[in-house]
């Protein structure tokens, strides 16, 4: 019944993760990075759930289960210490973050 | 699936839980102590700097290292973590550093210094040790995935825990943007193997891609993205960018911690997935037969490319640090580099040595580090220039900082050249003559910079010899503690290398 | 073309979309919304691919817990009042190589997915993966289950601990 062939999702889900990467390696702005990690975590889950559709095997959407709950996790962590960052040097530029060498 | 196959699913697994929570028992025991480091927290709160959490840690350290020594071993929850003499060397690894980081965390004037919570620090180590306990063992996919996360989670906010310190913070955040960053690119080299093979059990994998055609550019591919996501684990240039910047703003004793136990755990995730995954076993194997590589992706090649960049670069850019932890940071990443060496070899001899290696690079480093946070404490500075004249000033430290320089080196008659000795003959007893000149080529650069910090104690700011600094009591003995293995495992070295030896091999095959 | 299609080409265009919004917004309040959308997209895919409950979790988890999270982060790094929310790029030498390394993978990635011959099993039709996935957790997953646990845990504890001032 699935119409749509598999390579398409993997198309879509390498596509998301391309855009995601650029955010990352392009933009200054860190809560902005984050979000760019958050959606190739999407990406990757997205390849999960689509070979795990395909293989009939639940394993992979199991997978996406425990990649969310490290993102939420992730996400809190990355964001306090965003915070604590934020409350001593009043900056969230990746470029004016610089006391010690990129 | 209904009620009554539901029924028999679970009683089939309830005998394999049973085996298992016997296998568990050292995992356990660190859980409970890290859910007691939280509770005695709360009651002792209202009094900053109380150690009493970490000293709770320190007995739970205990208890896990009794049930370690008479752990059992097998497959177990469902073949997804194996209690292997293989990873229960590298636990033995961990749990000592773990239990060394605490004892120096009391000494720390960075940590104890303002009055700050010290609670969470000792729960998060437990935490993190428990994530590295587990990926030592880890046959699944999913379990490496979790269990590097627990891992970085936890050193994440280490790294940033004395967070008034801008550096601290800043480290901290770079550390979890590229962490995130190559773990997501980790898993997704893992959902491509995924799909090439249907099974995320590392067992599974192997008999797929032994019976199978498979495509293996798209082996190559996801295994360079998995190989990524735990060369940043274990600082491998070219994923090494985070390295001297975290190792700098961190606290002394994250960064020993950091340097030791997590490239340990790396390394161990390392050598398990490139044996059990990726090669073929044949019956009549012995400790010297190479592992035939499947689908013939080159990953002796790959990983040999990783280790020659690793100590180039480590070493190289480690001659202009003026800052001793940055030093140490590029030290580190050109360590990682030497043992990356014994990977590439792709056999037992080569994991054994590996083994050897590494258990005495926690010796020698955790010593350094150590060395480092004392001096901190005394002239609150990591500069090379401060260091002029503390040979002087005092020759306990000096002359301790001087016998870990040169087990780092791998000069005789330290450890540090048992360790070099065994990795270096694992590479031409494989034939890779250019890799082991290569290494011997670093080894003379890294004596440079080794000796730089050796001068800057002893041959300079004779001066201030009227400046003594006075060490207690308890520093003075640590001091020994940690130069008797130095020196003593570079003379009696046939018990460690017998033990390697007898944990190289994997149950998993 | 038939519905399934029609429904796939939605939920793609709606996800390239809203993510090269998110990358490539000056505003910052934008990309966070954007993201919203991208996030619901690929809810839309894994209805499509039948995978209920990894769809539901995906609006829970990413909306309302992460999405949630990351507009706090917005407000309380930004003065509110001075609307100071510069969000360029970095030099143009990191847009240079970002652009380049983002194209070596994303045709690294295409050609790997067209060349290969992707494990394939008969087509199983599926009713519900609630069950098969609650079995599993319980069973041959239990370990990770519980060692998730722990990680949340670990990182509430440290979240706090950070965010927290003194």
């Amino acid at each position: 019944m699935q119409v749509v062939p598999l390579e398409y999702y993997l198309l879509l889900s390498g596509i998301l993760f391309s855009i995601g990467s650029i955010g990352v390696l392009t933009r200054r702005n860190m809560i902005i990075i984050f979000m760019s990690i958050e959606m190739m975590l999407n990406s990757v889950n997205l390849t999960l759930v689509a070979f795990s559709a395909f293989l009939g095997n639940p394993s992979g959407q199991i997978f996406v289960f425990f990649v969310m709950t490290v993102a939420a996790a992730e996400a809190a962590v990355g964001l306090a210490i965003l915070l604590a960052l934020f409350r001593s040097k009043k900056t969230i530029y990746v470029d004016e973050v610089n006391m010690l060498k990129w | 699936m209904n009620p009554e196959q539901l029924k028999i699913l679970g009683s089939s697994f309830l005998g394999d839980l049973l085996k298992s929570v016997n296998l568990f028992y050292p995992e356990t025991a660190l859980v409970v102590t890290f859910l007691l480091a939280i509770l005695v927290d709360l009651f002792t709160r209202n009094r900053p700097s109380c150690k009493m959490s970490g000293y709770v840690s320190l007995i739970g350290f205990f208890v896990t290292a009794i049930f370690l020594c008479n752990s059992p071993q097998g497959m177990s929850f469902a073949g997804t973590y194996a209690v292997d003499a293989f990873s229960i060397f590298f636990k033995w690894i961990v749990l000592i550093t773990s239990f060394v980081i605490i004892v120096f965390s009391f000494f720390s004037k960075e940590l104890f210094g303002e009055e700050r919570q010290m609670g969470e620090y000792y729960t998060l180590i437990v935490g993190m040790t428990f994530g590295m306990f587990l990926l030592s063992g880890a046959t699944n996919l999913i379990l490496i995935y979790l269990a590097i996360e627990t891992m970085s989670m936890s050193s994440y906010i280490l790294a940033g825990y004395t967070k008034e310190i801008k550096r601290a913070s800043e480290a901290s955040l770079k550390y979890v943007i590229y962490g995130a960053t190559s773990s997501g690119i980790m898993i997704y080299g893992i959902s491509l193997l995924f799909g090439l093979t249907g099974s995320l059990n590392l067992s599974g994998i192997n008999a797929y891609l032994a019976g199978n055609n498979v495509n293996h550019i798209t082996l190559l591919i996801s295994g360079i993205m998995i190989i990524a996501g735990i060369g940043y684990k274990i600082s491998a240039v070219p994923f090494h960018f985070w390295t001297p910047d975290v190792y700098e703003g961190a606290p002394v004793t994250i960064t020993a911690y950091l340097s030791v136990a997590s490239k340990a755990a790396g390394f161990a995730i390392l050598i398990r997935l490139l044996n059990s995954a990726f090669t073929i076993h044949a019956a009549g194997d012995t400790i010297n037969t190479a592992w035939s590589v499947m689908k013939n992706v080159d990953w002796t090649m790959i990983i040999a490319v990783l280790s020659v960049l690793s100590m180039t670069l480590g070493n190289f850019v480690a001659v202009w640090q003026t800052n001793v932890k940055r030093l140490l940071a590029y030290s580190s990443i050109a360590h990682a580099g030497y043992i990356l060496m014994g990977v590439a070899v792709m056999n037992y001899t080569g994991v054994s040595a590996i083994m050897i290696y590494l258990a005495i690079y926690m010796f020698m480093n955790l010593g350094a580090f150590f060395v480092v946070m004392i001096i901190a404490n005394h002239i609150d500075s990591e500069d090379l220039e401060d260091y002029q004249g503390i040979g002087y000033r005092s020759p306990w430290l000096g002359v301790a900082m001087t016998i870990f320089m040169v087990s780092l080196t791998g000069l005789p008659p330290t450890a540090g050249f048992i360790g070099k000795l065994y990795v270096f003959t694992a590479v031409l007893n494989s034939g890779m003559y250019w890799l082991a000149v290569i290494g011997v080529l670093n080894s003379v650069v890294s004596l440079y910079y080794y000796v730089k910090v050796f001068r800057n104690m002893f041959l300079r700011g004779a001066e201030k010899a009227n400046q003594p600094i006075e060490l207690s009591l308890t520093v003075k003995v640590i001091l020994i503690a940690l130069i008797i293995p130095n020196i003593a495992l570079g003379i009696w070295f046939g018990g460690l290398v017998n033990w390697a030896n007898a944990s190289a091999a994997m149950i998993l095959k | 073309m038939n519905l399934v299609d029609i429904v796939f080409y939605f939920f793609a265009v709606i996800i390239v979309a809203s993510a090269a919004v998110v990358v490539l917004s000056k505003n910052i309040m934008y990309s966070a919304f954007s993201l919203l959308f991208t996030f619901f997209g690929v809810a839309g895919i894994y209805v499509l691919l039948n995978a209920d409950f990894i769809a539901v979790t995906q609006l829970m988890i990413y909306i309302g817990g992460i999405l949630v999270l990351i507009i706090f982060g917005v407000m309380l790094t930004t003065k509110i009042t001075g609307l100071e929310m510069k969000t360029g790029i970095t030099g143009k030498a990191q847009y240079a190589i970002g652009g380049l390394s983002t194209l070596v993978l994303g045709g690294t990635l295409i050609y790997v997915f067209n060349s290969t011959s992707w494990f394939k099993s008969p087509s199983v039709p599926t009713t519900s993966t609630v069950e098969a996935i609650g079995a599993s957790l319980l069973t041959n997953y239990l370990l990770p289950f519980e060692a998730a646990s722990v990680l949340l845990l670990l990182a509430m504890i440290g979240a706090a601990l950070i965010a927290r001032r003194k």
